[in-house]
């Protein structure tokens, strides 16, 4: 992708957001002049960007938007939420054709047809006209000296104002001649049509035929119509436009003069014009075109009312019009002329080209260069001004977290060395100062480590940003009064943490306003307040950051759960007697259950907390929910900051090491061979007068492998879903910091690993995925 | 520096929009100038007390100080530029050159501007620096 369009996509992202996040403030508080301000700034530089491409619908449909934001800003119009709707719609629209442009680098192709219907909208509050300015294309097009006669039928006084601000502005304007065939109509041409969609229309004039048959010969099946346009619409555009009609169209691109000279009904340039312009050197007719701007602009800027025409104003004028002297091939000698003897010097550049220099000072005097120059400053190589902010791309910061982790791999590498230094070589004093250097490397690679973690740190902003907008449109669609309230979005977590935490938090904003919040209606029942509150919370915790997603709605009814679990078979009928409430409310979480009564198309598929509490504990997370009946329910997220490292304890069975994250793990303990305990088929240990269950985790892994009948029991007591199990395992070893890598290729689907990490003595360690584990060990038994 | 070359010439690039900086510096940057950014009126102003710039190129609409601010302040005794200052912007409403003119500008130009333009525009106005005190 070409970088300007690269650096375009990701600054269009940033405005898009602020564009979303301005309009939706802007609903809450439509009189804020600094927020419509905002909105349309962005609004506008979003769309001056996009100018720079050949994207035309996107430009256009941009530009309305704009327009009617800058009514807003100017008081013209107060926005509604009608207004806001299609302006979000159409920015909606925009984000969705920069993703394709990202991919094909250009838009979709039903881009026009799509926007169409929005500029419409958007153009309606307007009056539905279409803008009085839109950007041309800057495309190559045909300069023409002589104004074509039928420039005759516009307006001598619209003609004389554009032609005015054609010379200062340095614009261009393109007048198109479009004679439909008179028996257009019979072959699908459709005049209104094509000119409907004429983007950038400044002018129509619709010309009827100077006399109109008589009635009886009058044939209503011809057309005798003449449309004359004029447009800031490119070339390129226009001729596309026209493109099965081009021997029925007439495009001329007409400068000031043209005009002028057309309106005082003079002949075109004279023969000897043309000469003296064709003889002046080194010029070539644009540059032509663009000294005489220069000098455009200088006179106006000499001649306008209260315009300061001294000092630096006077000099840098004098600069523009020597340049463009210079440029015209007449070069001047200005000296140190003062504003009326510029204005003669302009007259004359602009007039009749003069053949030799012209002096216009009376003193020639030698340009006071050095004292200008004993004032100006030491050029300042650090003089660079742009922004202090670097944006790097994610794959590098990803690169440098790897490297981070093989780091800490080979540093760990140092820990084997200094024991076998010690048990090898028998050299306690080498093992020693291994372990100096480690302690040494240790502390830069962890402080490495939290530095490359530090840049990969995202606020939580980042994944609340999305609800502002969501929770608008759902709670109209479900025609509920819902605040939303975020706190704590400047807490930071890891981006993966934070990408990872999007869908969850989706699901769970939308089972809130789903199934948690009530109707107004019966909030004014139940004497609650009709506007309900829905509040996103984010708090770190240690190495954890608490998502909390709390509303004050019916709540959920644990005797409801218990029975609806009990009819779906989740419980057992002794459960759906004994289950105490906290526990009823935790059967949400249950993988198949729902408790919407019917599917909606918001939240309830069946698929709904389970999908929850797996991708949190993917993460390496946890939920839970509380809730009242009839004061609300709120859900917590507990997520660790960083996915980045994890804390694994290594144990091994049959020979073979396994990682287990220490997360989970509650103690460590040995159990003597007569400790253990047996209820029903399930070994047990009774521990602080708990029973706790205990698995062979050999047997779980289907690895063949027992203890001596005798030998002490190493059991490993770990908490997954809040429940003590013990595994019994052959061995402790060390707590290590792993980088955790996905599963890949076939061996992805085995669900009982989480992942495996490379150890400092190159070995793999598996990572256990505990509740995979713990399942396989109850199908066992 | 010769004065019939553009090369070398020092030009700050004025404008909120980093895509429309980079097109302009890559722009002016290919044609041998030496080119500064900055990205509203205010840096610009800071940027113009640090270095003598022979051109400036300012867009209009910009937070912070906007581009009639910005030329205001550079002709203003504290700065003191009389390099010339080519406007760009998408305004392109009868009014808006003269507001540019005001402030001090040579010339107004509408977005987004030709390529070739630009380069033509900014070589002309710089090549014909040194002839005039």
């Amino acid at each position: 992708m070409n970088p300007l369009l690269a650096q375009f996509l990701a600054e269009a992202n940033d405005l898009l957001a602020q564009v979303d996040e301005g309009l939706l403030q802007l609903e809450r508080d439509p009189g804020d002049p600094e927020l419509v301000n905002e909105v349309f700034r962005a609004a506008h530089t979003f769309k001056g960007s996009s100018g720079l491409f050949d994207f035309p619908e996107l430009t256009r449909l941009t530009h309305a938007a704009e327009d009617l934001l800058d009514a807003v800003r100017g008081g013209r119009l107060a926005l509604d939420s009608g207004m806001t709707d299609d302006l979000l719609a159409s920015f909606d629209l925009i984000r969705g054709w920069l993703a394709h442009v990202t991919t094909h680098e250009r838009l979709p192709s039903g881009a026009g047809s799509d926007a169409a219907g929005l500029i419409t909208r958007l153009r309606a509050p307007l009056g539905g006209e279409a803008a009085p300015s839109a950007p041309s294309a800057a495309g190559p097009a045909v300069l023409v000296d002589t104004a074509p006669d039928w420039l005759a039928y516009l307006d001598a006084e619209w003609l004389t104002e554009t032609a005015g601000w054609l010379s200062t502005t340095g614009s261009t304007l393109r007048f198109l001649w479009y004679t439909p065939d008179t028996d257009c109509f019979f072959r699908a041409e459709d005049p209104l049509h094509l000119i409907r969609q004429l983007p950038a229309l400044d002018r129509l004039s619709v010309v009827q035929p100077g006399t109109w048959p008589a009635v009886q010969e009058y044939d209503e099946y011809t057309c005798m119509l003449s449309f004359l346009v004029v447009t800031r619409a490119s070339l390129g555009e226009l001729n596309h436009l026209f493109r099965y009609v081009t021997d029925q169209i007439e495009i001329v691109e007409l400068d000031a003069d043209a005009i002028t000279r057309h309106l005082s009904g003079e002949p075109p340039l004279r023969a000897e014009e043309v000469m003296t312009v064709a003889v002046t050197p080194v010029i070539d007719t644009e540059m032509a075109a663009d000294a005489r701007s220069v000098l455009h602009a200088a006179h106006r800027a000499l001649t306008m009312d209260g315009v300061v025409t001294e000092g630096t104003r006077i000099r840098s004028v004098r600069h523009a019009v020597a340049a463009a002297a210079r440029s015209l091939g007449v070069p001047v000698d200005l000296g140190a002329a003062g504003p009326a003897e510029l204005l003669t010097a302009i007259d004359l550049l602009a007039g009749e080209a003069a053949p030799a220099p012209v002096a216009i000072a009376p003193v020639p005097a030698a340009p006071p260069r050095a004292e200008e120059r004993v004032e100006s400053r030491a050029d300042d190589p650090g003089g660079q001004v742009g922004t202090r902010v670097l944006k790097v791309d994610q794959e590098k910061v990803d690169r440098l977290m790897e490297l981070v982790g093989e780091l800490n791999v080979a540093k760990n590498g140092l820990t084997f060395l200094a024991a076998s230094a010690e048990e090898e070589f028998g050299s306690r004093a080498l093992s020693r100062r291994i372990k100096d250097q480690y302690a040494g490397l240790h502390r830069i690679a962890e402080e490495l480590q939290s530095a490359v973690m530090d840049v990969r740190m995202l606020p939580l902003s980042v994944a609340f940003s999305r609800f502002p907008r969501l929770v608008r449109d759902l709670s109209r669609r479900l025609g509920k009064n819902i605040e939303l309230v975020t706190e704590g979005g400047d807490t930071m977590a890891d981006k993966d943490v934070i990408e990872a935490l999007g869908d969850p938090l989706v699901h769970l904003v939308r089972n809130s306003l789903d199934h948690g919040i009530e109707t107004p209606d019966e909030r004014s029942l139940r004497g609650k307040s009709h506007t309900a509150r829905l509040t996103l919370t984010a708090v770190a915790d240690g190495d954890a950051v608490i998502v909390e997603v709390s509303d004050d709605g019916r709540g959920v009814d644990p005797d409801r759960v218990k029975h609806k679990a009990y009819e779906k078979g989740l419980i057992s009928e002794e459960e759906l007697e004994t289950l105490s409430d906290v526990d009823a409310v935790d059967l949400v979480f249950r993988p198949g259950f729902s408790t919407a009564d019917q599917v909606s198309d918001l939240s309830g598929r069946g698929v709904g907390m389970d999908a929850v509490r797996a991708s949190v504990e993917k993460l390496g997370g946890a939920v839970t929910m509380r809730s009242k009946l009839g004061q609300g329910t709120s859900t917590r997220l507990r997520l660790p900051l960083s996915m980045a490292v994890t804390q694994v304890m290594v144990v091994s069975v049959a020979g073979q090491r396994f990682g287990i994250p220490v997360d989970l793990v509650v103690e460590t303990v040995k159990v003597p061979a007569g400790g253990m305990g047996r209820v029903l088929h399930q070994d047990v240990v009774m521990m602080r007068g708990e029973v706790v269950p205990v698995i062979d985790l050999a047997r779980a892994l289907d690895m063949p492998w027992s203890l001596p009948e005798t030998a002490d029991r190493p059991i490993l007591v770990v908490s997954v879903n809040g429940q003590r199990v013990g595994l019994l395992v052959e061995q402790f070893h060390r707590e290590v910091d792993v980088i955790l890598k996905p599963m890949e290729g076939l061996l992805a689907y085995a669900d009982e690993f989480s992942g495996t990490a490379l150890l400092g003595d190159g070995l793999v360690l598996l990572v256990l995925n505990m509740k995979e584990v713990l399942g396989l060990a109850a199908r066992v038994a | 520096m010769t004065s019939d070359t553009a090369t070398g010439a020092r030009v700050l690039v004025v404008d909120d929009a980093a895509t429309v900086r980079l097109y302009h510096t890559t722009l002016l940057g290919g044609a041998g100038f030496a080119v500064n950014e900055a990205a509203n009126g205010l840096e610009a102003v800071e940027a113009a007390l640090g270095t003598d710039f022979d051109l400036f190129v300012v867009d209009v609409n910009m937070p912070k100080m906007n581009g009639y601010a910005c030329v205001e302040a550079l002709r203003s005794d504290t700065v003191g530029s009389d390099a010339p200052v080519v406007m760009i912007s998408t305004e392109d409403r009868p009014g808006d050159a003269d507001r540019a003119y005001q402030a001090g500008a040579n010339l107004y130009l509408v977005k987004p501007v030709a390529g070739d333009r630009l380069v033509r525009v900014a070589t002309m106005l710089t090549a014909g620096k040194d002839d005039v005190a």
